[in-house]
């Protein structure tokens, strides 16, 4: 049995304007000790995709359907008692702002000590001394004295190393990690990915990994989902997913990434703006914008197939597979030219 | 030891449009309410030289609180510099008092990080690009509604949304119309900071390439602020590396990629994602320890020092290294340039305990 096993999750908003289906039937399943990784732009979907998995959505006015199973269980018909006993203990969350999520007014050795009394019966002093020792695990040079401070006395990145402590302190079975490293600077973010990587070795936790960053994906995960309008385009095992590309919204993507190790001289565009989710286009979502463009696409809506026969390449396009395999390798030849 | 140090950056050869040579701009910090006595001060940017030439993109990158955005916004003379000297297009542009500025300032314009921010949301479009053409008096109302229509055809939008308001465009098309405003006064110069990094990756794409077309079109001059590597290499033919109110390094694109001098850049682009899980995974980072030292008191003697793995104690930490030249207006602000590249943390930190023991005084150059 799968970890948690996603199926057919739909999420929408009730709006002044009418219903925003913000998440609109994906399906994943993650494993003890792997990290899916999943990218898209902006109102893609990918957020909400996890904030309805934990249930932190406003009841008021979200509408929800599908099944995350965590262990069996139906996490999305659990009374909200069960709820947060599994929240924040076998399944937890980083958040992209550090400055935002931790509370400002409490020290952080106090708000870590929280998230343990939560959920164990243990004294005060056994959840501090356990603080302290994630502490030391995230790397925060003086943890004996800097548990007491509040969250304004550090960097962003300091800030984002509580945060992971914060998240790891009941031993998670999975961590779910919302643009982690985005607020952040290139040399923070390659020390929060190398420590993720490394405490993950180390408590054998699986990881979702929310991004927009293919280079984040490309570093960190095993299998990866490529969202785009609320749906999934494209999944695949990472290293299938970069060498043969199968969506032309993927391709778009990676045709978009300025490179360190190729020379483009003009960036692949994808042209116009991501559709808004109170009137989705019609058919493929993607057609709109697509360069491949078919009269199919514009009336009927793809099923997410299997690629080329392979039952872990998922992909939800009408064109024919000879143009894919074409496209795929052009692409791959581009941006490997100048590769060292 | 003197011998062997250049002057703060490259001589000018006379095409630069924009010098600046050893810029400094420090905030005070003050106590005290009636009687406000400075007790230090933040050293934002702390002796920067360098210059653009005519027709090019300088980017600059570094990480947050580098310096980088307060030191475009002295080149713009939005700041008062606290010492050095500003050249653009032959005149000192340091000192000049705001009337005397007025006519420059139609030559260097500026792009915001931000396109929500930086357009009032309670103006039509048309007279937010429309406002710099009046402001200089280029034009009556006719004509400037005829002009701004061209500039939105320009920068890719469509001329009859100029009495929409900003909230009605999308993040990319409000930075399309950040990018007309500050073409509406046929600039020269203009200073673009951090531009793309609110965007999505497609869009930040269309921004890029417009940024490249409207160069190749105008003949504009660009100062690129960033903070992502990927687009600072797309973009740019010279690039400035950063840290903590210094350069530490300056190149042409191609030799700061492929040859970094400083560690620091070393780190940088070591720590930079590849979007290729072979390539990727391959590598090694090097990971820096700790955050950037605070501006208000930095590390003594390079500033770089307390991070870097190639640190020898008794010289990095006493002597502040002058920009080293390795050839062809590249230089470093390091007395143990890396010798090759690429290498991983250990190599780095190896290279320096041989070189460090050959010649313990020498500073190494090429």
């Amino acid at each position: 049995m799968a970890l948690l096993e996603v199926n057919d999750l739909k999420t929408s908003f009730r709006t002044e304007d009418g219903f925003v289906g913000a998440v609109d039937g994906v399906s994943f399943s993650i494993e003890k000790g792997q990290t899916l990784g999943i990218v898209g732009e902006s109102g893609s979907g990918k957020s909400v995709t996890c904030l309805t998995i934990m249930g932190l959505n406003a009841a008021r006015n979200t509408i929800s359907s599908g099944e995350a199973l965590w262990k069996g269980r139906n996490l999305l018909t659990m009374k909200p008692k069960e709820l947060r006993e599994i929240r924040g203990n076998e399944i937890s969350m980083i958040f992209q702002d550090p400055m935002t999520s931790l509370n400002p007014v409490h020290t952080i050795g106090r708000q870590l000590e929280e998230a343990i009394l939560l959920h164990r019966d243990v004294t005060k002093k056994v959840a501090r001394a356990r603080s302290l020792e994630l502490l030391k695990a995230v790397g925060i040079p003086r943890a004996e004295q800097r548990i007491d401070d509040y969250p304004h006395q550090f960097s962003g990145g300091m800030r984002q190393r509580v945060m992971i402590a914060m998240a790891l302190i009941n031993d998670p079975d999975l961590l779910i990690a919302d643009e982690p490293t985005t607020a952040l600077d290139v040399t923070t973010q390659a020390q929060i990915l190398s420590l993720m990587k490394r405490l993950q070795e180390d408590f054998g936790s699986a990881i979702i990994m929310i991004t927009h960053d293919l280079g984040v994906v490309a570093e960190i995960a095993d299998d990866v989902e490529v969202m785009y309008a609320a749906n999934v385009v494209e999944q695949a095992e990472v290293h299938d997913l970069f060498n043969r590309p199968q969506h032309p919204y993927t391709w778009g993507l990676m045709g978009s990434l300025p490179r360190l190790e190729a020379d483009v001289d003009r960036l692949t565009q994808i042209p116009g703006q991501p559709p808004s989710l109170l009137r989705p286009p019609s058919g493929c979502r993607f057609h709109p914008r697509c360069p491949y463009v078919m009269e199919v696409c514009k009336t009927t809506f793809p099923g997410l197939e299997p690629a080329r026969n392979d039952p872990d390449h998922l992909q939800r396009c009408w064109l024919d597979q000879e143009t894919k395999d074409r496209e795929a390798a052009k692409l791959l030849a581009a941006t490997m030219a100048e590769a060292h | 030891m003197e011998a062997t140090q250049v002057s703060n950056g490259p001589q000018p050869t006379g095409d630069e449009l924009l010098i600046v040579e050893d810029v400094k701009k420090h905030f005070p910090i003050t106590r005290g309410v009636i009687f406000q006595k400075e007790v230090a001060s933040v050293k934002a940017v702390d002796g920067v030289s360098f210059s653009v030439k005519a027709g090019e993109t300088l980017g600059i990158v570094g990480e947050s609180g580098c310096g980088k955005s307060t030191l475009a916004r002295c080149v713009m003379r939005l700041l008062d510099t606290t010492d050095g000297k500003i050249t653009f297009d032959g005149r000192d542009v340091t000192k000049l008092s705001r009337p005397a500025m007025r006519p420059i300032r139609r030559e260097m314009t500026m792009i915001f990080q931000d396109p929500y921010a930086s357009l009032n949301p309670r103006k039509r479009v048309g007279f937010i690009i429309g406002e710099p053409l009046e402001v200089h008096g280029l034009g009556s109302g006719p004509e400037i509604k005829k002009r701004v229509q061209e500039l939105l055809e320009v920068v890719g939008l469509n001329p009859e949304h100029y009495n929409r308001f900003p909230h009605e465009f999308s993040g990319g098309q409000r930075q399309r119309i950040g990018v007309a405003r500050a073409l509406a006064v046929n600039p020269k110069l203009i200073v673009c900071d951090e531009p793309v990094s609110a965007l999505d990756v497609s869009v930040q794409a269309q921004i890029l390439n417009l940024l490249k077309d409207l160069q190749d079109d105008f003949g504009l001059t660009y100062i690129f602020i960033a903070h992502d590597l990927n687009v600072v290499r797309h973009i740019s033919d010279r690039v400035m590396v950063m840290y903590l109110g210094k350069v530490a390094e300056v190149a042409s694109r191609d030799v700061l990629y492929r040859e970094p001098k400083h560690p620091y850049t070393g780190a940088l682009l070591s720590a930079v994602p590849i979007a290729n899980p072979e390539l990727g995974r391959k590598r090694e980072a090097i990971v820096l320890e700790g955050d950037v030292p605070s501006p208000v008191n930095p590390p003594s003697g390079c500033h770089f020092h307390p991070r870097c793995p190639r640190f020898v104690e008794g010289h990095c930490d006493v002597e502040d290294p002058p920009l080293y030249p390795f050839g062809a207006g590249h230089v470093a602000a390091c007395h143990y340039a890396l010798e090759r590249w690429p290498m991983d943390a250990n190599e780095m930190r190896r290279a320096r305990r041989a070189t460090a023991e050959q010649e313990p005084e020498q500073p190494l150059r090429t």
